[in-house]
């Protein structure tokens, strides 16, 4: 069964969002998700855009109310 | 084949520029591209040892905007890097003897040790040179 984990960094600026996610995922194992919830617009853009380069999966990316909800699974 | 190396060149004591200079290599680093970083002329007083947050930054307005919104702060930044990524921060030999410093009177943790100019150069020809 896959192990989500979220990370709550509402309120960070850019690049925090991103440097929080890549912090998690390398406690994670391989296959596991990271759910990170960010308010930071940029970092709605950098996120998925550093996923696709590095190569992990995006599994979702959502706007919410007032914040960004983007999930991520640690691919290698 | 690996990604094109970063070489950042930082001069300016100024916030902003110290601020981006920490957002541009710990992104790279982090985006699996190699970075070096060399600290020289007017920022290497950002980096003495002992400095809080209020005296080691000179900057202008965004450089207060910063400040007041508890934007990242750069040596955190730069530190992530280094930790998640492959950052290398290096300081100029002749602006530590102009200052009449040594390794010991910079911020513990960040520093790989002293690099001269030449050298610096030379490695950067094998990828992008940005002066900060």
């Amino acid at each position: 069964m896959t192990h989500r984990e979220k990370i709550d960094a509402r309120g960070a600026f850019c690049p925090g969002p991103l440097m929080e996610l890549i912090a998690g995922l390398k406690l994670v194992e391989v296959g596991d998700e990271i759910e990170v919830w960010s308010s930071d617009k940029g970092s709605a853009k950098d996120i998925p855009e550093w996923i696709a380069k590095v190569g992990h999966e995006l599994v979702e990316n959502e706007e919410c109310e007032g914040y960004w909800s983007v999930v991520v699974r640690r691919a290698k | 084949m690996g990604a094109k190396p970063l070489f950042i060149l930082l001069c300016s004591g100024e916030h902003e520029k110290i601020q981006m200079t920490a957002m541009m290599a710990s992104v790279a680093a982090v985006s699996e591209r190699p970075v070096t970083v060399l600290v020289t002329m007017n920022a290497l007083a950002a980096f003495e040892k002992g400095l809080d947050r209020s005296r080691r930054y000179k900057g202008g307005n965004f450089s207060k905007l910063m400040i007041d919104k508890e934007a990242p702060d750069a040596f955190g930044l730069l530190g992530q890097g280094k930790a998640l990524g492959d950052l290398r921060i290096h300081v100029c030999s002749m602006a530590l003897d102009i200052h009449g410093w040594t390794l010991d009177n910079l911020a513990d943790d960040l520093f790989d040790g002293e690099l001269g100019l030449t050298r610096f150069l030379s490695d950067a020809e094998a990828g992008d040179l940005v002066t900060m």
